[in-house]
């Protein structure tokens, strides 16, 4: 804590988004169609202003961690606002603000026909507020605060689309799966507030050796559960490809940038809270590594585009969460900045492709041989391929290889699984390019495709150059995050370079990619035939492997409770007992004819009298 | 005669002046005068006072009379919201009804309602409070039975056992904690904050203790004593809901907090687990039930029951931290179900019909209605940054001070809301209208709503925000109340 005042960049980042937002909404009733000029503009402030903090922090010892002022306080504890600064904040800060920028200007040409246009443009930019709210957070709290903020606005871009019954429900599900991860978050925010009496990060990690109590571990776990819903782990996963609903800049935008890396982000925050509990750390790599897998293979299945590149973010988490318990936070984050890079390009590409055909996405069985048609987007989808598949020199390389060093070193469960992710995402990869950009048109009487405009095909080529270049910064990534005066440094070290790691990533992309060249053009009804033959298999994959029968089970369930005791029991039983009651009551009176009818009547006169002597004792 | 004896009586003489000037559209300038007045009163009597020893800032009393009975009032941090809250949406409710066709009576029975329900947050004395408490239920009455909906006649009757029903274990409970504590000092005392539940006798106090939550219970509503409710709320026109969601609902646990924990601190802490465990029950019930209604305000009568869970919690942890978010939940809810049947009484106003699935597609016809109401949604469902989430927080916060296993209840409940009221929601808004849908109907709202509504979405936002100012008035009381062996605060 090097710096009392709060510099105005930091003011920038919440302003300028707020300040855009307004703007949009008076603009939404005056010149609906100029909604997005303020929200594009802020969009820029706020990159440079992130840009900068950034290089504050890789510049010299700085950090920030200030509050700013209370928002609830009770009894012996209160809650702040406040901002913080630090290496990892500043790295994924930098790396959201910019792709999330590129993804604000692709979507102002994405969806500028769409009569929703302005509530689009407007709702994007609170997600993205929310989102630098997150990363800005010194403690608890305030995070839980964007946390479900980020929620909400996926929420209603999910369901953007309100007249279409796969995207509302598709809503509905990724909006109660965060839920449940939510109430996780909460818990672990009252457990901690129980323990220390704040939620500050800061202060938690410095008070975290003196302080002995059960509730510590729970918290940390609580934390973890909330982590796994956002950043769609096993078994939290399957709304975010169902979240494939929503128009593409959405996605692009909650896959690279401002949703699902919030999870990661939180477990790579409060590490030093989870890393003390023993056991904890294992059980993220065991839960990273087994999503990895299991969303590769499911990937690989795929015959929607969109949809594979929804897997295939799952999968990353999974890596992602992987190289967090095997000890490294500086490997997770690098993977988290490089990821946003090559996902954004790969989501911004599938929209260019279903733009062209008028769909919200494409099947495989729509496109093919369209690198003709759309060279510079297929330029793009391979720079961002190879990045994805890990391949030597494109940035994806460098932060997979850094996971690989680990999971060699974690023993042979984790050493299987991390080249058997590394190969299955490169497999899924180039089977959606090769199917895509090769081969024959499909679909025989299809619209001509063409590329879109410089607003949309712009930003594509800016992030297929990240997507290859970032991976060059690597060095310097690891300096920013070990850099900052609050960052605990030991975490952030990037391993070393080994020809052991590069052989252990390159063979399975290499192979990957053999594989899926053979299949898709040696045996080119593969795709299809496989499905055909295997009618059980094909299902098992289309329901994932099972897991979402058994999902479903649980609203199911839900209903089912719901239906008998709020309609039968409640109904019958509870309230039943009463009107029975009543009527036997009555029935009663009339048996008993004779009584007088002290009803109504005699009550009123009482309250009536007792008024009076109210009254008359007022006047006393 | 007091100041705070003027708070309850200038509505229950507004109400009388409202007959005076005759047909027309008179009436209803009276009534909002007075509603207005009174929340301008309200706000100039009690702001500016410092709350003394105990948290109460004002008090009145006159001599005392037979048996120790006397005409008491007081207010501290407690009484002071949740009166500004009546004050405040009894002006919502005259302003909602302005363009419905109601005689005179209409609005006199509001302004009826607002003494009486000043008169229960005002009361110290516990005769004077248990006669407010039942004069509450004549106006509701009237107002469920006269101006409801088709079955209003059967849910008036209802309303009116079924509470009352309750009031008379509430009076069983007032008297014997009188008589016990006469038995033990030798003075007839009626006064809440000098009511000891350690003088009853230990073998009696737990069916003492009963009697009094049987009788709050029932006015939260605590499961199985709820069914009273959404058939009150269904059949109520909507700013009757409002009223009864709003303040009468918070009756029951304002008791509570003046009486049943309080008077029986051992006790209470013994059998928490199990008063806990009940909260716990009407959070997950409530919210059970919820989701499978297909009319909106049973919808929202069963979230009550949910969200009054929570309020319970707060209060059951007797932490400053759990009251003052309880009480603060307290206004929380009745502003955002206030907001919620305001909106639901617009669509049924609009289409004559509030079913989840008589409506659909209306986001582009209707775009005000349907922000208000997701902003509504949003913050009922705890959404941070929104009021609804500070209540929450702060209730189980307390409880998880006391007993942490119960904030998973919370935590559950966080998570059932949303999948109670996303779907109706969605329903009602979003999709393609369906068969028997209404939305054709459906017009977005007028300016008066837009303000009224603003002004709710304002508040939501701003105690959500920036809880701080209210919990400034609240706390002093919730800390007493926490401190207290006993009721209130020792003489």
């Amino acid at each position: 804590m090097k710096e009392v005042a709060v510099p105005a960049a930091v003011w920038i980042l919440f302003l300028s988004p707020a300040a855009a937002i307004l703007a949009g909404l008076l603009l939404r009733a005056w010149r609906p169609r100029w909604t997005h000029w303020p929200i594009l503009i802020s969009c820029a402030a706020v990159t440079a202003a992130a840009l900068s903090l950034a290089a504050r922090v890789y510049g010299g010892d700085w950090g920030l961690d200030l509050p700013l002022g209370s928002w609830m306080a009770a009894g012996n504890w209160e809650i702040t606002f406040g901002v913080r600064v630090d290496g990892i904040g500043a790295a994924v800060l930098a790396m959201v603000s910019f792709v999330g920028a590129l993804i604000h200007l692709y979507a102002s040409g994405y969806m500028r026909e769409d009569p929703g246009f302005p509530r689009f443009m407007i709702v994007f930019h609170l997600f993205y507020l929310c989102m630098i709210g997150l990363l800005l957070s010194n403690n608890l709290a305030q995070l839980y605060l964007f946390w479900e903020g980020v929620g909400v606005a996926s929420y209603f871009l999910i369901g953007f689309w309100t007249r279409k019954k796969p995207a509302r429900d598709a809503a509905l599900q990724a909006f109660l799966v965060n839920r449940v991860g939510d109430a996780g978050l909460l818990m672990a925010v009252l457990l901690l507030l129980a323990v220390f009496g704040h939620t500050r990060f800061q202060l938690m990690f410095e008070a975290l050796p003196e302080t002995a109590s059960a509730l510590i571990p729970l918290a940390a776990f609580f934390i973890l559960w909330g982590a796994a819903a956002k950043s769609a782990q096993l078994p939290l996963y399957f709304w975010l490809p169902d979240s494939m609903e929503g128009p593409t800049p959405a996605s692009a935008l909650m896959h690279a940038a401002t949703m699902v890396t919030a999870g990661i982000f939180l477990a790579a925050r409060s590490w030093p809270l989870i890393s003390a509990v023993p056991g904890l750390p294992a059980l993220v790599a065991w839960v990273g590594a087994a999503t990895a897998v299991f969303a590769g293979l499911l990937a690989c299945t795929q015959s929607d585009l969109k949809r594979i590149l929804a897997y295939s973010t799952v999968s990353h988490l999974g890596l992602m969460a992987f190289a967090l318990g095997l000890g490294s936070v500086g490997v997770a984050v690098l993977h988290l900045v490089i990821h946003g890079f090559f996902k954004a390009t790969l989501f911004l590409c599938a929209g260019n492709i279903a733009h062209g055909i008028h769909k919200s996405t494409a099947g495989v069985s729509e496109v093919g041989g369209l690198w003709k048609t759309m060279p510079l987007t297929a330029a793009c989808f391979v720079l961002a391929a190879v990045s994805l598949a890990g391949i030597w020199p494109a940035a994806g390389f460098y932060s997979k290889d850094a996971v690989l060093h680990f999971a060699l070193h974690g023993g042979a469960a984790f050493s299987a699984a991390g080249l058997l992710a590394s190969f299955l995402g490169s497999f899924y990869i180039f089977r959606m390019l090769f199917l895509t950009f090769l081969g024959p048109r499909r679909e025989q009487n299809a619209p001509p495709m063409h590329e879109p405009g410089g607003v949309m095909a712009g930003p594509a080529a800016v992030l297929a150059a990240g997507s290859l270049g970032v991976g060059w910064l690597s060095g310097s990534m690891e300096r920013l995050l070990a850099s900052g005066a609050l960052s605990p440094p030991q975490a952030m070290a990037l391993p070393p370079f080994s020809w052991e790691a590069f052989a252990a990533g390159s063979v399975p992309a290499a192979l990957g990619v053999a594989a899926a060249w053979l299949l898709t053009t040696g045996l080119p009804s593969w795709d299809w035939d496989w499905r055909r033959n295997h009618p059980g298999l094909a299902s098992s994959a289309a329901s994932d492997f099972g897991f979402r029968r058994l999902a479903g089970l649980v609203p199911t369930g839900f209903m089912a409770a719901g239906g008998w005791f709020g309609r039968v029991w409640d109904k019958n039983v509870l309230d039943g007992l009463i009107e029975w009651s009543a009527e036997g009551a009555v029935l009663a009176a009339r048996v008993g004819a004779a009584l007088p009818a002290h009803g109504l009547n005699d009550y009123l006169w009482w309250v009536a009298a007792g008024a009076a002597v109210l009254l008359g004792a007022a006047v006393l | 005669m007091g100041w705070l004896t003027l708070l309850w009586l200038a509505p229950a003489l507004g109400g009388f002046l409202v007959f005076a000037p005759g047909k027309g559209r008179a009436p209803r300038w009276v009534a909002l005068a007075v509603s207005l007045g009174v929340l301008a009163y309200s706000f100039w009597l009690l702001a500016p006072y410092a709350p003394g020893e105990g948290g109460w800032g004002l008090e009145e009393s006159g001599a005392p009379w037979l048996f120790g009975i006397q005409y008491h009032l007081a207010a501290d941090g407690l009484s002071m919201v949740l009166c500004w809250l009546t004050a405040f949406l009894t002006v919502v409710c005259v302003l909602s009804s302005w363009e419905k066709e109601v005689p005179a009576g209409y609005w006199a029975a509001f302004l009826f309602l607002e003494a009486a329900v000043l008169g229960v947050f005002l009361a110290r004395d516990l005769l004077v409070f248990y006669i407010f408490w039942e004069a509450v239920l004549l106006p509701m009455f009237f107002i469920i039975g006269v101006w409801g909906s088709d079955g209003r006649r059967k849910a008036a009757v209802k309303f009116f056992l079924f509470t009352f029903f309750g009031s008379l274990f509430l009076l069983l409970g007032i008297l014997c904690l009188v008589t016990f504590h006469h038995a033990a000092t030798g003075t007839w005392t009626w006064d809440m904050a000098r009511l000891d539940g350690n003088s009853v006798p230990p073998s009696a106090a737990i069916w003492v203790l009963a009697c009094l939550l049987i009788g709050f219970g029932v006015k939260v509503p605590l499961v199985p004593l709820h069914t009273w409710l959404p058939d009150a709320h269904t059949e109520a026109p909507a700013a009757g809901s409002v009223m009864l969601a709003g303040v009468l609902l918070k009756m029951g646990l304002y008791g509570i907090m003046r009486l049943g924990f309080g008077a029986f601190s051992d006790l209470t802490w013994q059998i928490l687990p199990w008063l806990a465990a009940l909260a716990a029950v009407n959070i997950i019930y409530g919210s059970v039930c919820a989701a499978v209604q297909d009319d909106l305000k049973r919808l929202i009568a069963y979230s009550s029951v949910a969200h009054l869970g929570f309020c319970v919690l707060g209060v059951l942890s007797r932490t400053p931290e759990g009251l003052a978010g309880g009480t603060l939940q307290m206004v929380n809810h009745g502003l955002t179900t206030g907001a919620l049947f305001l909106l639901v009484g617009a669509l049924y106003e609009r289409g004559h019909k509030r079913g989840v699935g008589d409506f659909g597609d209306l986001v582009d016809r209707a775009p005000w209605l349907s922000v208000c109401f997701a902003i509504s949604v949003l913050a009922s469902i705890g959404v941070p940054g929104l009021n609804g989430f500070v209540g929450e927080f702060m209730c189980l916060a307390g409880i998880t001070r006391v007993i942490p296993v119960f904030a998973l209840a919370g935590a559950a409940g966080i998570v059932l809301s949303a999948a109670y009221s996303l779907p109706a929601y969605q329903r009602v808004f979003w999709g393609e209208p369906g068969p028997s849908s209404v939305s054709a109907k459906i017009s977005d709202l007028g300016a008066l709503d837009k303000a009224v509504l603003g002004v709710l979405l304002a508040l939501m936002f701003w105690i959500g925000l920036c809880p701080g100012p209210l919990l400034a008035v609240i706390e002093p009381a919730a800390a007493a109340l926490a401190r207290a062996p006993s009721l209130g605060v020792q003489p």
